[in-house]
């Protein structure tokens, strides 16, 4: 065999591990039990190298980009010399590799003959994995041990053989052992596919040329995004951002600083300065900083660079043990997933000072979590488990987006008519808010209103929100978006409720939960009254908002636009300002907090 | 009289006219396209075809149509002004879609905007629960309140959508009543008579679509009826469905949605047939022209089918994980993976040093390097060129002259010295990766529905399809290919085959193991009554009208469901137990694994299928192709087999020349596609004149 390196070949290996990736992903969407998985595609498949260095990552979930290597260094690591055909890993302890305790890892070595050549990987967010609360997702837990069932590294099947052993002691610790177990079939069957084919492009190409050719791979994606670095400006460039409180301290917002430090080919994204751990359950693993920073950065760099270990090798991130970006035992961590949103976000606004032309103003903050749960008179158990979003900033060129998923977080909204048939619930209304956008020239997001009746006799609510405080922050001129809201609806009185809480709730109660608007960007002034005229016609802005935020002024009717009296209002608003607008636009100055 | 039938496929460049009469002779012709009226292009086509052949109107039976009038109206938003009326609080399901959407990292993402704006969409105050019971009764005076205020917005259509309208549409039938009374001119279209299946953002946005384009599909046909009857062609005139069934076209103008898909399906349907009467059962079908390649899987001599897709989503390299491309449009669809490689796709060396095929297309204008009209970006069929795949002096009869160096000089500078090697390899290379992409789509009908593609033979068409064909067999282990004769307008062939179609559905949600058999067998008598009713008001007599019924299940808590076959007749609780039994093996055969007993499978959907069968078959055993060219002079030229065989002297055929076995490297040239025999591959025709490749 020639040792030459051969662009063709290369090509058409790196189509074909990317392809069983995406077949690995499709095989769990379509076979999975849970809502989570299937609809917010909260999972990841991957390939790695027979050394576990990812080559390959299947398209889900944005936010777990560079999930996989932490655990998997693990498990390398462990089971050196005892790693077989046949055998299956299984993980989830977030303080060796994992990220939190619904995130159940499945790994399974690949083999040519005696020689290992690659991993099979999975992870997967399990509707429950037992804790004190259905879901597994409590914001309010203070330490790992009220959160769930934890699981070290260890040999899922060994050589073959089901460790029944473990599964017996995982089926009675989880509240639908049946979902939990069909959730890792679906993960099994992911495994199962990419051997078969791992297998035929052995058969092909032999192992020595697939070896090499995924480390080629690798090579390639690092070329790619070191070039696309070396582009950007040099420099240093800080963000500060603040999660509204932990649910637990309620009057304590929480620091994020995220500064971005980019010199020729290399970058570095530095969590210091960030709060210290929280008692509530929002503390990040440092494998799910490092997603979060990575995937921040991608949304900067050009579409079609490979996801794999490659990217990760330029890229560096640096996360104090012991603050809320990298916490130490015994934090707690089930609902961690605000934080990667708004680390995300926070890593956003430090590239907007890099980059400004490139980047958006602030989402509604990620995922809204919402779960409801609790035990039917039949003393049958019942989960839902609902995440809302949707919201984007405004962008440079464009208004933000409006119903569409988070960047974090490429879910999907589950069906109104199927929650409805599954659980015991109604959707009373699912549509967007009028007034609740960040004005600017490119306006944020409207953002949408969900609310829902609960039809059993009683159960647990548990929600998980932010940016309430601390409003989605606007740039270069535009303004913020308005905050988000949540209120519990019992004998037709409602109710404000916090941004994070666990109630008890009866039949007939209503929870209902607004999204924060997007922050806008650039200056409200400038946005063409045509846009702002459209945007009133569809009941999205008020006559007196397109008045005050916009200086637009409309007929009495409002289907025109009153050109002379808008030309008028926007010169006295000009002419009453006071300097020029700062880049990052809060409410009321954040700083006052701290 | 002779029952002549005939077969048109409008693309947008040209309209593929085919005449088949009942001896099995068949005349073909290719015309360019009227977009400003479709109708005088296909007339005036036929006309010419008339006279070419000495047959006349009187003696057509029936008119068989593909077109894209119903897709180019959602593709370049030319559709109605649609008024949408939904539930009170739900004002923003067609805009809010399912959230998710088809690329990551990407903050330039935009949504297709709706096709319905927001001040068009209005909300009535009602509610039904997901079991039909009405929670919240709908006034007449606030369904009035509603469509009042869209006949004042001007719209051309109102389309009505509320919650849970699949299990009760008693509030839609109201709304529609008022519809009729109080806008008498404005068409009325409601979900629960497009699609009366549960998701409610699936069958907003179906019933949308409908909407969207009843007018324009209305318009067309009417215009076509005039035009044909003006030409003495007062015969019926039948709409390829995306399904691959034929719709008359009255009804086609009720429910264009199922129309949109109309060229693609055809050609797969002429596949399914053929492919039948070789007595090959299993194949995956390939077709493949400019800008992109298209594939779908055959098995059983059945074609499969999807229950949903994109509309105008643009081209996915092949992924089917992220959606929301386009617009959702949810009805019974053949189902074809779709990718963005055909002989324009622009081939390329991205900034890390990796060759690039597409999805980028030089399209007809200015097309490939070697047209000279003005393209300068090495294209797939300048690879082809250079490879000595294709005649380097003209292509089509002689009606196109191409310009070999030029491709050459394209493929050096812009791929073989970027990737430092020579220009053979580079173009050898351009030619793999595209077949490597196009591999995508052929998996995403076979492997990942659990199919060995190698169990299957390839059925290639289109005019690029002939010359990948043993290219992508080779790399997915298929040992026989199959390429019909006239493979460039294999679609309006594929026409003729097609059965008159209808497809009914019901969403019911119940467990197998709990529910009343006695309700599943009303629920389908229902369906069946509606299907009889159809087919007869068509003419059909009931021993011509054949319904199969099929049952949508999934284990309870999944979202996607499998389909199987249900019997007929009496629903007992041995029928169940084998639709059960069904349902498992085929998660089995699809997935690999099928959960144990204990685990509730759950019915979501009940179909049925119903078939209008011709009075006779409705093509001859034996058809007469013409287009078979057999006056072509044997030549040869040297064409390149990759780095290990390096160039080759290689025979060049014309189809006719293979009544006798010849074996690889060969080349069939044609008047509208070229096929390509490579090394270890014999070639051959059969009875039908199909060329029928063997690889090693």
């Amino acid at each position: 065999m020639s040792d030459a390196f051969d662009p063709v070949e290369f090509e058409l290996l790196k189509n074909a591990l990317f392809g069983i990736a995406d077949e690995m992903a499709l095989t769990i969407c379509r076979t999975t039990y849970s809502g989570v998985l299937r609809d917010n595609m909260d999972f990841s498949t991957a390939i790695a190298d027979a050394d576990g260095k990812m080559v390959a990552q299947g398209l889900t979930l944005p936010g777990h980009l560079g999930s996989v290597p932490t655990a998997l260094d693990v498990v390398v690591e462990r089971f050196a010399g005892d790693i077989a055909p046949g055998d299956v890993f299984i993980m989830n302890d977030p303080f060796e590799g994992g990220m939190h305790l619904p995130d159940i890892f499945v790994f399974k070595p690949v083999f040519a003959g005696d020689e290992r050549v690659a991993f099979a990987c999975t992870v997967c967010h399990h509707g429950d994995v037992g804790g004190r609360v259905p879901g597994s997702n409590a914001s309010d837990s203070t330490e790992i041990y009220q959160e769930g069932v934890r699981i070290p590294p260890l040999k899922l099947h060994d050589r073959g053989r089901r460790n029944e052993t473990l599964i017996a002691l995982l089926e009675r610790n989880v509240r639908i052992p049946v979902q939990l177990m069909g959730d890792l079939r679906a993960q099994l069957a992911a495994c199962h596919i990419c051997e078969t084919q791992l297998a035929e492009l052995v058969d092909r190409h032999g192992p020595a040329k697939l070896r090499r050719y995924m480390t080629e791979i690798i090579d390639y994606a690092e070329r790619l995004t070191r070039a696309a670095i070396a582009e950007l400006p040099d420099g240093e460039f800080r963000f500060d951002d603040w999660i509204d409180d932990d649910g637990i301290d309620v009057d304590r917002p929480i620091p994020l600083v995220c500064t971005i430090r980019k010199r020729g080919d290399r970058l570095q994204v530095d969590w210091t300065g960030s709060s210290e751990q929280v008692k509530g359950a929002i503390n990040s693993t440092l494998s799910f900083t490092k997603s979060h920073s990575y995937a921040a950065v991608r949304c900067v760099l050009p579409g079609d660079i490979p996801s794999n270990e490659g990217v990760f090798r330029a890229i560096e991130v640096i996360a104090p043990p012991g603050t809320i970006t990298n916490m130490v035992l015994p934090g707690a961590c089930a609902a961690r997933g605000l934080t990667g949103f708004r680390m995300g976000d926070c890593a956003l606004g430090a590239l907007a000072m890099m980059v400004p032309e490139r980047v958006c103003a602030a989402s509604d903050g990620g995922n809204t979590g919402v779960s409801i749960g609790g035990w039917t008179r039949e003393r049958k158990p019942f989960i839902y488990v609902d995440f809302a979003c949707g919201t984007w900033g405004g962008r440079p060129w464009a208004d933000g987006l409006e119903g569409n998923a988070n960047l974090f977080a490429n879910m999907a909204s589950q069906s109104i008519e199927v929650t409805e048939s599954e659980h015991p619930l109604e959707i009373l209304r699912y549509e967007f808010l009028p007034d609740r956008a960040g004005a600017g020239r490119f306006r944020g997001g409207a953002p949408y209103v969900r609310e829902y009746r609960f039809l059993e006799h009683e159960g647990v609510l548990q929600v998980r929100s932010d940016r309430r405080r601390f409003r989605p922050y606007g740039l270069y001129g535009g303004g913020p978006g308005r905050p988000s809201a949540n209120y519990l609806v019992r004998d037709g009185e409602p109710r404000p409720m916090p941004t994070k809480f666990i109630h008890d709730i009866r039949h007939g109660d209503v929870f209902r939960h607004e999204l924060a608007g997007g922050g806008g960007w650039g200056d409200p002034l400038e946005r063409e009254p045509e846009r702002v005229l459209a945007d009133v016609r569809n009941d999205l802005l008020s006559a007196a908002l397109a008045r005050a935020d916009y200086g637009v002024v409309l007929t009495a009717d409002e289907t025109a636009v009153d050109a002379t009296g808008t030309a008028g209002l926007r010169a006295r608003m000009r002419a009453a300002r006071a300097g020029q607008a700062p880049a990052v636009a809060w409410d009321d100055a954040p700083q006052a907090a701290e | 009289m002779k029952g002549l039938r005939i077969g048109v496929d409008i693309g947008g460049t040209f309209t593929d006219i085919v005449l088949l009469d009942d001896d099995g002779r068949v005349l073909t012709r290719k015309v360019p396209s009227t977009p400003d009226d479709y109708a005088r292009g296909i007339v005036d086509g036929l006309a010419a075809l008339f006279a070419a052949s000495g047959v006349g109107p009187g003696e057509v039976e029936e008119v068989l149509h593909a077109t894209t009038v119903a897709s180019n109206a959602i593709l370049e938003r030319k559709g109605a002004r649609v008024g949408l009326v939904g539930t009170e609080g739900f004002r923003d399901v067609l805009e809010i879609r399912s959230l998710r959407m088809p690329r990551l990292y990407d903050i330039a993402w935009e949504k297709p905007p709706p096709l319905v704006e927001r001040r068009l969409r209005v909300t009535v105050d009602e509610r039904i629960d997901a079991r039909g019971n009405v929670r919240r009764a709908l006034e007449r005076a606030d369904a009035e309140r509603a469509i009042d205020r869209l006949v004042a917005e001007g719209v051309d259509v109102i389309a009505v959508c509320l919650i849970n309208a699949f299990a009760n549409p008693e509030h839609e039938r109201l709304i529609e009543a008022v519809a009729r009374e109080r806008a008498p001119g404005i068409p009325c279209t409601t979900s629960h008579d497009v699609l009366p299946e549960i998701k409610e953002y699936e069958r907003t946005s179906t019933t949308v679509i409908n909407a969207y384009v009843m007018p324009v599909v209305a318009h067309y046909l009417a215009s076509l009826r005039r035009e044909l009857d003006r030409g003495g062609l007062g015969v019926p005139l039948l709409l390829m469905q995306s399904n691959g069934g034929l719709l008359p076209a009255e009804e086609a103008a009720r429910h264009p949605a199922h129309i949109i898909e109309s060229g693609p399906a055809a050609g797969v349907v002429g596949a399914q047939v053929l492919a039948a009467r070789l007595g090959l059962p299993d194949v995956v079908t390939f077709d493949m022209g400019g800008t992109t390649a298209k594939a779908s899987l055959v098995e059983g001599g059945a074609f499969t089918r999807s229950q949903d897709y994109q509309v105008g989503g643009g081209i996915m390299r092949g992924s089917r994980l992220l959606t929301g491309s386009g617009y959702l449009l949810r009805v019974p669809a053949i189902d074809l993976a779709e990718v963005g490689a055909g002989g324009g796709s622009i081939v390329s060396v991205d900034a890390g040093g990796s060759l690039q095929v597409g999805p980028e297309s030089a399209g007809a204008v200015p097309g490939p390097v070697c047209y000279g009209r003005g393209g300068d970006r090495a294209t797939v069929t300048d690879a082809n060129v250079v490879l000595g795949y294709l005649n380097p002096e003209f292509l089509v009869g002689g009606e196109l002259t191409l310009d070999a160096d030029a491709s050459a000089r394209a493929i050096a500078a812009q791929v073989a010295e970027p990737l430092g090697i020579d220009v053979a390899h580079a173009a050898y290379g351009a030619h793999q990766v595209a077949a490597a992409t196009m591999m995508r789509a052929i998996r995403a009908v076979s492997s990942e529905r659990g199919r060995d593609p190698r169990r299957y033979a390839l059925f290639a068409f289109g005019g690029n399809g002939p010359l990948f064909a043993a290219t992508m067999a080779r790399g997915l282990g298929m040992r026989r290919i199959v390429v019909p004769p006239g493979p460039g307008l294999f679609s309006a062939f594929g026409l003729l085959y097609a059965e008159v179609e209808h497809h009914y559905s019901r969403s019911l949600l119940r467990l197998v193991a709990t529910c009343d058999p006695s309700e599943l067998e009303a629920a389908w008598a229902e369906l069946e009554r509606r299907a009889h009713a159809q087919l007869t008001a068509e003419g059909f007599p009931p021993e011509r009208q054949e319904l199969l019924r099929s049952a949508h299940l999934h284990y309870k808590g999944q979202s996607y469901e499998l389909e199987v076959p249900a019997p007929s007749g009496t629903i007992d609780a041995a029928a169940l137990a084998a639709i059960e039994d069904a349902f498992g093996r085929e998660h089995e055969r699809t997935y690999g694994h099928r959960a144990g007993r204990e685990e509730p499978v759950e019915l979501v959907h009940l179909g049925l299928l119903a078939r209008g069968r011709a009075e006779r078959p409705r093509t001859p055993a034996g058809m007469l192709a013409a287009g078979a060219d057999g006056s072509r002079p044997r030549a040869a030229r040297s064409a390149y087999f990759g780095p290990e065989l390096g160039w080759l002297e290689t025979t060049v055929v014309g189809r006719a020349a293979l009544t006798t076995v010849h074996p690889g490297p060969c080349i069939v040239e044609e008047y509208d596609a070229t096929c390509l025999v490579p090394p270890g591959a014999r070639a051959v025709l059969d009875d039908a004149s199909n060329i029928v490749i063997e690889l090693d």
